[in-house]
């Protein structure tokens, strides 16, 4: 039975699930899916960046909006059809997330989420005030997306965009964090100056590490345009940054699985809560408050522990969930070392 | 093997090393002895490329390297046991093996060469899934010896390998120098423990301010009293 709940399998089971959602649901549960699979994209990429490298970033939202303007923008002044408009503003996002690695080379914990969150809010800014551009705080509609030749409407032609979105990346994730890179990004995130003495080179790694966070947000970003038929700068505020951050938290940092799970849930709760909004910032401020204090290692290690998964290169359980007959850390050392 | 000439590195306006030159021979081991702030770590450093030298040369194996970046001195063959084990305390084991193998890709050898970390490490095996962090402090040396030994090193570069250990750890820590000496391993050794350093070294350098004061056979050095009382404030 354990075996049958594998991560890997509990992965193709709820895509497998989501996959037939356009043929059995309702348009409102197809757009509240399409919602689920782009903040998998988002926390994915985010956990890539702070849980995996260990860079504390505030910048995803502003790469999500770089990504929605960025394609919504390219259709609307140059006439680019969205199947280019799509990869270019993913592209543009990634581009700018590597800008955003020249001050992590100097900078590292609260110094670095200071510069990035201001980096966020200059974004916000020039989307709200570059009106000859970016049609300011009105926002606006890029022009409507066809799928032809194949018979597909726009929302399920967006959700089928997606779901394809959605899977490549996730497996491209999980791969890479089983690769060299995942290595690098850890030995990074554990210890800089081991990682070095181990010749992982931190430019190259801090730089495609923002670059991949960079491109997993724009690719949800410029979905995430398409999806609305609108693009406007308060989908990409602060509050949009807790809503990720609250996904990797409430899932688990440094888990791919945990970034899924964390994503499903943050989109179930938005629905939930959605009738109350101004509620919303304090609800999930105090939810990622509630699980940094409580569940610093998410959902996801619960299940780790009832299911006995293995992930490789996550965050293990500390003393507190070391097995009863195994002796403790404090037990075993010796009083001279 | 290891060739460094007139080497001098700056930190800001303060010069830490002084017109530093020795050798390392293949398959040698040399120790660089001195009290803190000698200068030992910043060689080390020097020489893994963690600190840019200001003058001076660094040969190996006839090959010019002196500030190159830290991960090209991997791929050379030149690997650094960092001072106080510095694991990953959250990743197991064997995920700190693997970290080890950072920079090659991946694939079956790899997984061939963490069965030979075992095999020189029992007791690493034991516990290859417990993490790091909660290991003792000879097991955690073993870690990182062993973690450094799998970017396969022509030299291993040991930092201060005996500091924080208890007698009967640091012996067995001896064991495993003198072993992997045994085995071809070239070494240049950073120690504060003249007994140490006379068990497992051919040669040894005494720093002093940033300079080398005194060069000789490892083994002579403990029997110098002079040298002792002088550079090692014994």
């Amino acid at each position: 039975m354990r075996r049958l709940l594998s991560p890997r399998n509990l992965i193709f089971a709820l895509f497998v699930t989501l996959a037939v959602v356009p043929f059995l649901a309702n348009k409102y549960y197809v757009f509240i899916a399409n919602l689920v699979l782009l903040y998998m994209i988002l926390a994915v990429g985010l956990n890539l960046l702070i849980g995996y490298a260990g860079q504390l970033a505030f910048a995803n939202a502003a790469m999500f909006g770089i990504g929605a303007y960025g394609a919504g923008l390219l259709q609307a002044h140059f006439g680019v059809p969205y199947w280019l408009a799509l990869p270019s503003g993913a592209l543009i996002a990634m581009v700018s997330g590597t800008v955003m690695a020249l001050p992590a080379l100097r900078l590292s914990g609260i110094y670095l989420a200071l510069v990035t969150l201001a980096f966020a809010q200059f974004t916000l800014w020039v989307m709200s005030h570059w009106d000859t551009v970016t049609f300011g705080a009105g926002g606006f509609s890029p022009p409507r997306i066809d799928f032809g030749p194949l018979p597909l409407t726009q929302p399920n032609g967006m959700y089928l965009l997606s779901w394809l979105a959605a899977a490549g990346l996730i497996w491209f994730a999980w791969n890479a964090m089983g690769s060299r890179i995942g290595r690098a990004f850890v030995a990074m995130r554990d210890g800089e100056i081991a990682a070095q003495a181990l010749g992982i080179d931190l430019l190259r790694y801090k730089a495609l590490a923002f670059a991949l966070s960079g491109f997993y947000a724009g690719t949800a970003g410029a979905l995430y345009g398409g999806v609305l038929g609108f693009v406007g700068p308060e989908g990409f505020d602060l509050l949009q940054m807790v809503l990720h951050k609250a996904a990797v938290v409430m899932g688990g940092l440094g888990s791919i699985m945990g970034s899924i799970i964390g994503a499903v849930i943050l989109v179930v709760l938005l629905e939930v809560i959605r009738e109350f909004k101004a509620t919303m910032e304090i609800a999930f401020g105090g939810l990622l408050l509630a699980f940094v204090l409580f569940q610093p290692r998410g959902i996801v290690d619960l299940l780790r522990r009832k299911l006995g998964w293995d992930e490789r290169l996550h965050y293990k359980a500390g003393p507190d969930q070391t097995a009863p007959s195994e002796p403790t850390p404090a037990a075993t050392r010796k009083p001279a070392e | 093997m290891l060739e460094i000439s007139h080497l001098n590195v700056w930190y800001g306006v303060t010069e830490v090393l002084r017109d530093v030159s020795f050798q390392v021979p293949s398959n040698g081991i040399v120790a660089l002895l001195g009290g803190n702030g000698s200068g030992k770590t910043t060689i080390l450093n020097a020489l893994s490329g963690l600190v840019p030298p200001r003058a001076g040369s660094v040969k190996f194996e006839g090959r010019e390297m002196a500030g190159w970046a830290p991960d090209r001195m991997v791929k050379a063959g030149i690997v650094q046991v960092p001072q106080g084990r510095e694991v990953f305390s959250q990743m197991t084991v064997e995920e700190n093996l693997e970290l080890g193998a950072a920079t090659r890709p991946g694939g079956r050898q790899i997984q061939a060469d963490i069965d030979e970390i075992y095999s020189l490490f029992p007791r690493l095996k034991e516990k290859r899934t417990k993490r790091a962090g909660s290991l003792s402090g000879g097991e955690q040396q073993q870690v990182a010896i062993g973690r450094a030994l799998m970017a396969r090193p022509r030299l291993l570069l040991m930092d201060e390998p005996s500091v924080g250990l208890a007698p009967i750890i640091v012996e067995a820590m001896i064991e495993t120098l003198v072993g992997l000496h045994a085995r071809g391993l070239t070494m240049l050794i950073v120690e504060q423990n003249v007994g140490v350093a006379a068990a497992v070294a051919e040669d040894a350098h005494v720093l002093k301010d940033g300079a080398i004061a005194y060069s000789g056979r490892a083994k002579e050095l403990i029997n110098n009293p002079e040298v002792l009382a002088s550079y090692l404030g014994r």
